[in-house]
């Protein structure tokens, strides 16, 4: 046995391992990239940075949303070294044991419930990391802040952190707006590509509606991390880093003065005033009263203390009750069934009907012998006669036929002048209004069992009839355009893209224009001949039209409705002011109609007298 | 004096400067690794870098005083030094244990880790032991001694927790083996006297090693398939654990083999063929019964997860694998030319993605950094060490230099092997320090008066030591 070969038996294996080895590493380090990919998986990431969102600018250019720097107050336990807390409580004007409960409370926060895989039981999860920063104190003002800055490097491991929320320079238009809240979980699953938890995202009006637009671009920084997350260096120089993008500025066509005065003028009523520009359907001013001031609800902790105010208000100002808000239209109805008259040529200009009050009462008026006539006074049963002819054509022998048949037609009408359907607009919670049809009243009567007579409410915008206060302003614009209306919108302008183009369509009713021509001076005559219902919507040197309508409501006052448009000539104001339990139209909502046209078109007002009525006048403890 | 002036040939230089480089390497490697950017300063002694030159320091002059003393001296002083180790083996047992393993033994600030001093002096005794006999033939009472002294030494680190080391002292039985030693006196004394057999010898007693090596491949077979479950047709509704079948896989091939010795072997060796088939199926059975059931039952779970993770039964690469899995990434990402001095991404002291990294993982920041044409040096001076030693072992006259030489070479190796392995993922987390690059005291100082040793050994080759 030759034990000098064993030897051989070492060396050998030495040179395996050493040649096994070799080829390893060239394998792991040269051929195969899967670790590289994994080295990067390890120690880069992404962190996303969102920028500021889109600012809101109304039709004049003035900032009307925008956005302030807000602080966090942040820290990383890890970085906290020997916390004197009686200081600290001190500098942050806490109790010391706030500061613990306040510790305590964050480490909560993150706890998450998971099922175990192995058990099926549930437990809890705790996501609190010590070396990774938390807020301590979240969204603080720059004064807040500004106190405790100072000493704040006393205090190791805590510092502040900015963040954008949104301002609002005039404390007008919340409703137009909407706010900005912390995201819910379901929004969160909707779009996990953007949102990550405790994001702000739109939860009404604009603010939901163009939440894309407004939230801007995401911008990306590839960041060197440690194993515990923190910064070691940028990746690659920051080659491969985005710029995050504000979202782009939102033009409105609301005139932020206009709808200021409208807020003032509806201060302790409730109700809306809508105003439209006839040529082109941008919404001028859209008041809801009441209102709330919209610094009101930013951020979560304003929002903590105050939507649970707003929200438990019996007269409910988050309720948008332009867009909303489904009212009997009243006399201004009678507008439309003239038009749908006159195109169907069941009666002309000069059609006269008798004021015989036994199906209507009606109020003291010479004689309605034409169209024009009628709507100046207002005259109910004209309506009545009138209406009739258009359901009852009389082509079936069958009343009932004859009325279903003729309802069929009237509906078609509605439905050209955007009535009871549901428009395209960028008005998120938008209502359609009720236009009662052929199926509503087989629904409640049974089929063939009702006539004109049953349905005949609708003639002067009572019964069935529902419409928002938008779809009243726009009945104005229409009758100021002559049979055509744009689709009421917000936003004039994303950034400097122009009008979008669904609102360039030009949406014609069935009226044929000609005849527009009696009803607005029947219009015309309201606001300026004597008998005339509208007398108190005069503007000096500035011809007026408008309709009065008084809304019954079976559970209180009337409701106080007007709907205008001026100049006559070249209408530049559409608007439909709905008061609610005010009483007569002509008292209430014409004057504030006529104040709102006079400052939208002369930018003041030459009856102070009329204007002090207005602004004394309480409405909303009416019902209480 | 003159006859001794005469008979010293000198150091062997290309041992110096290969180690020279490794620990220059070493050096420069843990100054990227444990990096302080507080104290830049080489010789800070509050610093990694700081302490580790200290140890250097320290280690050298401990040998150089060492390697003063005449080599017979050092053959003489040995059994002391074993003992003295030993003691302190027991002592340190008494001491409150350091993330799971009580390795640890402190004088004030500083600790001293006897199981890293163990495999020295015990390398030592083993050619102490070894060398007593002369002429080839080992006698029945040195291999006993050998044994019960390294399988207690192997026992006494294995109570410490310190797997690591104890897997180091299977070395020695590499060492056994060059030198000749077989275990047929053991193992005869159990066939003949016991079975009752008539064996003269056996080929397991002389060729332990090459079996060894079946062992090794035996083992992971059963680690991979010991725990799993397996179904067959004709058998349903029951699932067959995987030790059960790869017993009667076993029994199958023996069967197999036991029919062809009866059906075709010569009349003359068949029986004794059978005797043996017999005995090597009861031990492989046994084997196989022994390593699942330590696996299955004995093992700790972290152990049992390392095993899990290298042979990819199941994957974790955030958790229980995280330090592999980061020190693998680290590795893999160095790419050709690496990526850096003190450029690392993973490993660095900056991003910390690599744990240990100054100690067992080691490597991974030396090869993220320098790539695969510093890791490739590195394996080509280690080998070439390793080499080197088996060259200067094999030109001794004296058996107690040689097995000492041997035995360095075999400790380095396995330390070279295990961590480089398990650093690039052929071997299983095995916790223990690459020589001359892993930062601590206690194995610098160990390796350095070991390699010291040897050369002074070698320097008087000339003379024959007993």
């Amino acid at each position: 046995m030759n034990l000098e070969n064993r030897r051989l038996v070492f060396i050998l294996l030495f040179v395996f391992v050493g040649v096994v080895f070799t080829a390893r590493l060239f394998y792991m380090q040269v051929i195969d990239d899967k670790w590289i990919e994994r080295a990067g998986e390890v120690s880069k990431k992404k962190i996303t940075i969102k920028p500021p969102r889109g600012i809101l600018y109304d039709r004049n250019g003035e900032k009307i949303v925008a956005n302030k720097t807000y602080y966090n107050l942040m820290f990383v336990e890890d970085d906290i070294d020997s916390l004197d807390t009686l200081a600290f409580a001190n500098l942050i004007g806490f109790s010391v044991d706030s500061v613990h409960m306040r510790f305590a409370e964050i480490r909560k926060e993150l706890d998450r419930k998971t099922r175990s895989k192995k058990t099926g039981n549930d437990t809890v999860v705790n996501d609190y990391r010590s070396y990774l920063p938390h807020a301590f104190l979240k969204e603080l003002s720059a004064d807040e802040i500004s106190e405790i800055a100072m000493d704040l490097s006393d205090f190791q491991g805590f510092y502040e952190e900015p963040m954008s929320m949104r301002d609002y320079p005039y404390p007008y238009g919340a409703n137009i707006y909407g706010y900005l809240n912390e995201i819910s979980g379901p929004e969160l699953n909707a779009d996990r590509r953007f949102y990550n938890v405790g994001d702000f995202i739109g939860r009404s009006g604009l603010e939901k509606y163009y939440e894309y637009e407004l939230r801007g671009k995401k911008g990306t920084k590839v960041i060197l991390t440690s194993s515990r997350g923190k910064l070691v260096d940028n990746f690659a120089g920051g080659k491969l880093d985005t710029n995050a993008q504000q979202g782009p500025p939102l033009h409105l066509g609301i005139d932020i003065i206009l709808q200021a005065y409208g807020e003032e003028l509806m201060k302790n009523k409730l109700g809306s005033v809508v105003a439209i520009e006839p040529s082109t359907g941008e919404i001028l001013a859209m008041v809801s009263a009441p209102s709330y001031n919209p610094n009101l609800m930013v951020g979560t902790r304003n929002i903590r203390t105050n939507y649970r105010k707003l929200y438990k208000d019996t007269l409910k100002p988050f309720y948008p009750r332009p867009l909303a808000a489904e009212y009997p239209p009243g006399s201004i109805f009678k507008v439309v069934n003239a038009l749908i008259g006159l195109q169907e040529g069941v009666i002309t200009e000069d059609a006269s009907f008798p004021c015989t009050q036994s199906w209507v009462g009606c109020h003291n008026h010479p004689p309605a012998n034409s169209v024009a006539k009628a709507i100046q006074f207002s005259c109910n049963p004209y309506f009545y006669y009138e209406v009739k002819k258009i359901i009852q054509q009389g082509k079936h022998t069958s009343n009932f036929k004859d009325a279903a048949e003729g309802l069929a037609l009237w509906e078609k009408y509605m439905h050209s002048f955007g009535f009871g359907i549901k428009p395209e607009t960028d008005i998120y919670g938008l209502r359609s209004g009720v236009i009662p049809n052929v199926a509503f009243y087989n629904h409640w009567y049974g089929e063939f069992r009702w006539a004109f007579s049953t349905i005949r409410s609708n003639s002067i915008g009572q019964g069935e009839v529902k419409m928002t206060p938008l779809q009243m302003a726009n009945l104005a614009a229409i009758v100021a355009n002559d049979g055509f209306y744009y689709e009421p919108h917000l936003v004039k302008s994303i950034g400097t893209e122009g009008p979008q183009d669904k609102f360039l369509v030009k949406k014609q009713t069935m009226i044929d224009a000609k005849h527009f021509a009696s009803v607005k001076e029947g219009m015309r005559a309201a606001v300026n001949e004597p008998h005339g219902t509208a007398r108190r919507a005069r503007i000096k040197d500035i011809v007026v039209s408008g309709k009065t309508g008084t809304a019954q409501n079976p559970h209180g006052e009337d409701h106080s409705v007007f709907m205008a448009f001026a100049p006559f000539d070249n209408p530049k104001i559409a608007i439909a002011v709905f008061v609610e339990n005010a009483g007569f139209g002509g008292t209430w909502a014409a004057p504030i109609a006529s104040l709102m046209m006079e400052k939208y078109l002369t930018g003041e007002i030459a009856d102070t007298l009329k204007e002090k009525r207005i602004l004394e006048k309480h409405f909303t403890n009416i019902n209480e | 004096m003159n006859n001794y002036r005469e008979k010293t040939v000198g150091w062997d230089w290309f041992t110096i400067i290969i180690v020279s480089l490794l620990l220059l390497m070493g050096m420069v490697n843990i100054y990227s690794a444990a990096f302080n950017p507080d104290r830049p300063f080489l010789f800070d002694l509050k610093t990694m870098y700081g302490k580790q030159l200290m140890w250097i320091g320290i280690g050298l002059f401990m040998g150089i005083v060492i390697s003063l003393i005449d080599a017979e001296y050092i053959r003489k002083l040995t059994p002391l030094a074993f003992i003295a180790v030993i003691i302190l083996l027991i002592l340190v047992l008494f001491t409150e244990p350091i993330n799971g393993a009580r390795s640890w033994l402190g004088v004030g600030p500083f600790g001293v880790q006897p199981s890293e001093f163990s495999k020295l002096t015990t390398a030592l005794m083993l050619a102490y032991i070894i060398s007593q006999n002369r002429g080839k033939l080992i006698s029945k009472q040195s291999l006993t001694m050998a044994l019960t002294l390294v399988i207690a030494t192997m026992l006494l680190v294995l109570i410490q927790n310190d797997t690591g080391t104890f897997l180091v002292f299977t070395a020695f039985f590499f060492v056994m083996y060059r030198e000749g030693i077989t275990f047929d006196p053991i193992i005869l004394f159990f066939s003949n006297r016991v079975l009752g057999l008539r064996f003269k010898h056996t080929f397991v007693g002389i060729h332990f090693i090459p079996v060894l090596f079946i062992v090794i491949f035996l083992s992971i077979i059963t680690l991979y398939f010991t725990e799993s479950k397996h179904t067959f047709s004709f058998l349903p509704g029951y699932d067959l654990p995987g030790w059960m079948l790869l017993l009667f896989i076993i029994t199958l091939l023996f069967g197999i083999s036991f029919f062809i010795n009866q059906r075709f072997a010569a009349q003359r060796s068949k029986k004794k063929m059978r005797s043996a088939i017999l005995i090597v199926y009861i031990v492989t059975v046994g084997l196989v019964g022994l390593i699942s059931y330590t696996y299955l039952n004995v093992l700790q779970s972290h152990q049992k997860d390392r095993i899990d993770l290298w042979l990819g039964k199941i994957q974790d690469q955030d958790g229980k694998d995280y330090n592999r899995n980061r020190a693998l990434a680290a590795v893999g990402s160095g790419g050709f030319s690496g990526v850096g001095y003190q450029e690392a991404l993973l490993s660095s002291p900056r991003s910390k993605h690599v744990p240990e990294s100054e100690t067992d993982f080691i490597f991974s920041v030396y090869s993220e950094e320098w790539g695969f044409l510093g890791s490739a040096t590195l394996v080509v001076l280690f080998t070439t060490l390793l080499i080197r030693i088996i060259v200067i072992a094999e030109r001794q006259k004296s058996r107690f230099a040689r097995v000492y030489a041997n035995s360095v070479a075999m400790i380095i190796f396995y330390h070279f092997g295990i961590n480089v392995g398990m650093n690039i993922g052929i071997i299983p987390v095995i916790g223990i320090p690459l020589p001359f690059f892993s930062y601590g005291g206690s194995s610098m100082m160990s390796f350095l008066i070991m390699i010291l040793i040897l050369l002074k050994l070698d320097s008087q080759r000339k003379e024959v030591l007993a």
